[in-house]
């Protein structure tokens, strides 16, 4: 897998989970390389164990299968995927917690409203302002997302700041993003909605603090 | 017939348990009840409950045993992975915020 | 006795029963046949090409994707062609195959001769041939549906999806699961009952226990997606709002009918696979499975459990973090019995010495992709890495690693270790072997880089994609791998195809397995077993390796051949010991005329022929009376002799014959429909926005006096037919209150439709007439049966032991009036206490 990364490492990773550029998709693709280490060492091990059914010496593993069960199924069956699935679950919960779109300072609410097969964003701090499959939120600020949908249900991602949340009619479903810098970021619809959906984008400009009070103050970035 | 409800009952009576407290507490989201002082003890009751049902279940396995060896001691593992899985599955509701 | 004489014996034996069990060797005795081999082989062999038309349809998906930018396919030809892929290969191909091979396989290691209900698995088979060919020729038209195969609301309803597609995924894939439903029945009863004698809960071959599960899982699974497909449908027709949030709908209900199907349906998918793994992998090792209880455990544990998960699916849908954490836990937890499955076989291993023949090749394959399959599903167990790859390619590669790598890779292993049995022939080309280092080394190749994509960025069902992603070489190299992956798959057909034509005669049970199905002759013949085996362990053919011969010479039960009829033996469920003398029913049209009429009556509606839907449906009551009424008799004959001195009554004189059991099974499928149906009402009660409507129904005294004094009526008067004819005396006063009581039930859900006239405008009043429509439909189906029964009482079919039919009716009776008093109190409760 490191080698197929290799290959791609070239390209623009515009959409890239890997290349996180906010704090929740940080926190998650570190989640992510945690889980892969822990599943290619499970993998090898259980790989191991299997080849060593074919290749061990007759001596190993002797007993009746009352003593084989104590191996096998309490140990290996049970006790081990128990401790770590518990552990692996206890970690996940934390890190989701950390994810919620909790009240805080400095805290900006905008809108996404999706349909076929565009995006509308407005602005708690600017009302009135709607643009049209362009995103603007100020730079290193906490960010409420409130989606919805007029339509059928759509999707809001930005693969590089956080993960995903749908756009459900008839709900408003809020997520918490935020970007560490300043710049302009791909965003996607996630959400399979007919035959526009390739092209249900839309562009997300992170803004540094004087360009953020620009665009509220005349919507010109 | 009894044999099949020594096997099914303990996780049946999980998994109803499991869908009717993710079920109370969609109810107490949507009517907004507030979190620290209704939504989580009524969980946590809840909670209890089950976990009560459960032990009751695996009490009545134990109790009533199969006239099948074998039978009974799958009986007796599925009864207490029941309750291990009504601890493990509904743990969340000790743990995270209920409503956000 | 000399050797001579014993040949003889069951060469005259032989002769005997394959005269009474043989089907109708003309052309049409395909259409007439009921016995599991016939059914089974049409089954395996119509679901083995629903598999090709879904691979080519995957091929197709694989040239679209393997260049950026591709104007291979339009959006809308796409769209269509991954939504079949989905659709063809979970519905069409995956279920139907296990059932297949249950259906082949499942008699001969139970020891008994076929099926519980041959004709009810015939009907099945031609239900599932109708459907699935509806749906592939609306497909060829251009008329496919293209919503994917999870087909959400609203862009599934039909103000995003007009035409036909939408219409044709929902009835033609309920025509399925009814197929599957029935399929599930008779495999329950039959491995709760059809037994060899002997044969204890604790000694039954794993393979059963695992496909007992697996039914029962169809019966609870299946039934919320047929409500979710019959609410859509109704919505698509009628505009009826279920899933209009204006009109106090939301579509994420159908997102949870649908899950609730559709995550146990993944387990469904696998365990039957797990079974053949734990019945192929100890015989390859040369020993016994290590951990026989722990497994049955682990499988029963796993099978509850994946009714707990199917929120999992909705992570990004905007439940709370705490209805999130639930599914979670429950997602990590369902890993632990997998981990017990595996961890026993790779243990059975190590005890046994494992030897390299191509169906353990076959299970090496799947250890190490299920494995990964099963990590990956971890990984999308922790909430918020899901949040990040929930719809992309991530997805897409994990669950092809389970389903290819828990499913075909163990059913490939399954085809080859069964192959001696099922074509009487041995292997002799090496194609096998060669598929096996294509397919393999090729699937990992194409959804290693499918996961690659997929943490990049690239969503699912995206019709192409743009350069300068990183996504370029990883989709070729994912579609050149396909394409080899595809040349191994059709290697092994041709293998199976060629070998069961052309190669070598086998001797019996090659493999040394220790389960009956190796004892019958191979092929199988058409009654099985010539006499019903005693067996006294669980690996009877290593407790007495001459048991073949002795079943051939008629040493079984019921080894004569005298009464010329199909007889096969009834155990007790918990010890085995017989019970029961039944009488199978022998060649038969009706089935297939019965799934033909089934069939337009669910198809009609595509054309917008409702009237002849109609006429068909009545043409369904009608041929599955005539059916039912050809079986039973008027006379009792006593006690029968099964051999061994055993003096056993016949089970239609019993008052619970094996109708009896299916009968409360499906209700078992019909009360979780009904659950479903609560749920669906309840859920829309607190989440649906627009809630509450604006008024209520009010219950009135005179609809609550039909629905209590009915339901009771209806309880009451099957008992009272069941005690009289018991103790001899007339039928009649009971059967006149019973159907009384059913039209007083169906009366008192009428006033529900007449009170609130408009179906179409609140999904409160929609769901209201969903519950008249439950309660008038079972008051109906009981007014049926109560009439029927009449009839068979005045024909002479019933008699104090001869009660089973009435028993039926009764069981039917209490569920509608239980049903009923629920659906009418849930319809009238928030009205009295608005």
């Amino acid at each position: 897998m490191a080698a197929t990364l290799q290959v791609t490492s070239g390209c623009e990773e515009r959409l890239s989970i890997l290349h996180p550029a906010g704090p929740a998709a940080q926190t998650i693709a570190q989640v992510w390389w945690i889980m892969l280490v822990g599943a290619v060492v499970i993998f090898v091990f259980v790989m191991a164990l299997l080849v060593a059914a074919w290749t061990r010496p007759a001596t190993l593993n002797p007993g009746d299968d009352g003593r084989r069960a104590r191996v096998w199924m309490w140990g290996l069956g049970l006790g081990f995927p128990m401790v770590t699935l518990a552990a692996l679950t206890g970690y996940g919960l934390f890190m989701g917690e950390r994810l919620l779109p909790r009240d805080g300072p400095d805290l900006v609410t905008v809108s996404a409203e999706a349909r076929q097969w565009a995006w509308a964003f407005r602005y708690a701090d600017a009302p009135g302002r709607v643009t049209e499959g362009e995103l603007h939120i100020p730079a290193d600020r906490p960010v409420n997302v409130r989606i919805t949908s007029v339509d059928v249900i759509h999707s809001f991602w930005v693969p590089r700041l956080a993960g995903k949340l749908d756009a459900v009619p008839g709900h408003v479903n809020v997520l918490r993003i935020e970007a560490a810098r300043a710049g302009t970021y791909d965003g996607q619809s996630a959400e399979f909605s007919g035959a526009g959906y390739r092209g249900h984008v839309f562009t997300l400009i992170a803004h540094d603090a004087a360009g953020w009070a620009a665009f509220l103050r005349d919507g010109a970035p | 017939m009894i044999e099949i409800l020594r096997l099914s009952g303990p996780m049946t009576i999980w998994v109803t348990v499991f869908s009717a407290v993710y079920a109370l507490q969609g109810f107490t989201c949507s009517r907004h009840w507030p979190e620290d002082l209704w939504a989580r003890p009524v969980l946590l009751a809840a909670w209890g409950v089950g976990l009560a049902l459960q032990v009751i279940a695996l009490m009545a396995v134990r109790r009533a045993p199969s006239r099948s060896a074998l039978v009974q001691k799958v009986a007796m593992g599925i009864a207490v992975v029941a309750l291990v899985a009504g601890i493990w599955t509904l743990m969340p509701v000790a743990t995270t915020s209920v409503c956000l | 006795m000399t050797g001579a004489t014993q040949r003889g014996t069951a060469l005259r034996l032989h002769r005997g029963l394959s005269r009474i069990w043989a089907s109708d060797p003309r052309l049409r005795g395909w259409l007439t046949t009921s016995n599991n081999n016939d059914v089974g082989i049409l089954f395996l062999i119509v679901a083995t090409t629903f598999f090709v038309i879904g691979g080519i349809l995957a091929m197709l998906i694989r040239a679209q994707l393997a260049t950026p930018q591709s104007a291979f396919m339009e959006p809308q030809v796409y769209n269509q062609i991954f939504t079949m892929h989905g659709t063809v290969m979970m519905f069409l191909f995956a279920i139907p195959f296990f059932e297949a091979m249950s259906m082949l396989m499942l008699p001969g290691m139970l020891g008994t001769r076929d099926l519980a209900f041959p004709r009810l698995g015939a009907y099945g088979l031609w239900v599932y041939i109708f459907g699935g060919s509806a749906v592939i020729i609306a497909m060829l038209m251009g008329l496919a549906p293209d919503g994917g195969w999870f087909m959400y609301p609203p862009l599934s309803s039909a103000a995003f999806s007009p035409g036909i597609g939408a219409d044709v995924w929902l009835l033609g894939i309920t025509s399925i699961e009814v197929s599957a439903i029935a399929t599930a029945i008779e495999v329950i009863v039959t491995v709760l009952r059809y037994r060899a004698a002997g044969m204890s809960l604790s000694r039954m071959p794993i393979f059963a226990w695992y496909i007992l599960i697996v039914s029962v899982m169809i019966l609870t699974a299946f039934p919320p997606m047929i409500l979710g497909s019959l609410m859509l449908e109704v919505e698509r027709a009628f505009d009826w709002p279920f899933f209009q949030v204006e009109n106090g709908g939301d579509p994420l209900l159908w997102q949870h009918l649908f899950w609730l199907f559709g995550h146990p349906e993944v387990y469904i998918i696998f365990l039957p696979a797990a079974g053949m793994i734990a019945t192929i992998l100890p015989v390859m090792a040369r020993t016994t499975l290590l951990g026989y209880g722990w497994v049955v455990a682990a499988a029963v544990s796993l099978a509850v459990l994946s009714f707990g998960l199917w929120v999992h699916h909705m992570f990004t849908t905007g439940i709370p973090h705490m209805g999130l954490a639930f599914f979670s836990a429950a997602s990590t937890l369902v890993a632990v019995p997998t981990a017990v499955m595996i961890f026993s076989w790779i243990g059975t291993l190590w005890k046994g010495r494992p030897r390299m023949d191509l169906p353990m090749l076959w299970i090496m394959g799947f250890f190490a992709t299920f494995v990964i399959g099963g990590l990956t599903g971890v990984m999308l167990a922790v909430v918020p890495f899901n949040w990040q790859v929930h719809d992309t390619h991530f997805v897409v590669a994990h669950l092809h690693y389970v389903l290819i790598g828990g499913y075909v890779f163990p059913m490939v292993a399954a085809i080859y270790y069964f192959m001696p049995l099922l074509t009487g022939r041995t292997r002799f080309f090496k194609l096998g072997e060669v598929a096996f280092w294509l397919v393999v080394p090729a699937f990992h190749v194409t959804f290693l880089a499918v996961h690659v994509a997929g943490l990049l960025g690239q969503r699912r069902r995206t019709s192409t994609y743009d350069p300068g992603q990183g996504w370029e070489v990883l989709n070729l190299v994912a579609s050149v791998a396909s394409f080899v992956m595809a040349i191994g798959f059709a290697l092994i057909i041709l293998d199976v195809a060629v070998n069961a034509f052309v190669a070598v005669r086998g001797r019996r049970n090659p493999w040394g397995a220790a389960t009956l199905e190796w004892a019958a002759a191979n092929p199988s013949p058409a009654y099985g077993f010539a006499s019903i085996p005693i067996v006294s362990g669980r690996y009877p053919l290593h407790d007495d390796p001459d048991l073949a011969v002795r079943i051939a010479r008629g040493e079984g039960y019921l080894g004569d051949a005298s009464r010329n009829r199909r007889e096969t033996l009834i155990v007790t469920t918990a010890q085995g010991e017989p019970s029961l003398v039944v009488v199978l029913p022998g060649n038969s049209v009706v089935p297939f005329l019965l799934a033909v009429v089934t069939s337009t009556s669910f198809l009609a509606p595509l054309f917008g022929a409702y009237l002849l839907s109609g006429l068909a449906l009545i043409g369904v009551v009608i041929l599955a009376l005539i059916w039912a009424w050809g079986l039973g008799s008027r006379t009792d004959e006593g006690l029968v002799d099964a051999g061994h001195g055993a003096m056993l009554p016949l089970a239609s004189e019993t008052p619970d014959p094996p109708g009896w059991w299916g009968s409360l099974f499906l209700l078992l499928a019909d009360s979780v429909h009904f659950g479903s149906l609560l749920f669906g009402y309840a859920f829309l009660w607190t989440v649906a926005p627009n809630w509450p409507p604006q008024s209520y129904l009010q219950p009135d005294f005179w609809g609550v006096s039909l629905a209590v004094g009915g339901a009771a009526a209806l309880v009451a008067g099957p008992r009272l037919a069941v005690g009289a004819i018991r103790r001899g005396r007339a039928a009649w006063p009971g059967i006149p209150l019973g159907l009384v009581g059913a039209c007083a039930i169906a009366a008192a859900a009428a006033t529900i439709p007449l009170a609130r006239a408009e179906p179409a405008g609140h999904a409160y009043d929609a769901t209201l007439w969903l519950l008249a429509g439950h309660v008038g439909l079972h008051a109906g189906l009981t007014a049926i049966m109560l009439i029927y029964f009449a009839a068979r009482v005045a024909r002479g079919y019933a008699s104090p032991a001869r009660i089973g039919e009435a028993r039926i009716a009764g069981l039917w009776a209490d569920f509608t009036a239980a049903t009923g008093l629920v659906a009418l109190g849930a319809a009238w409760l928030p009205g009295a206490f608005a």
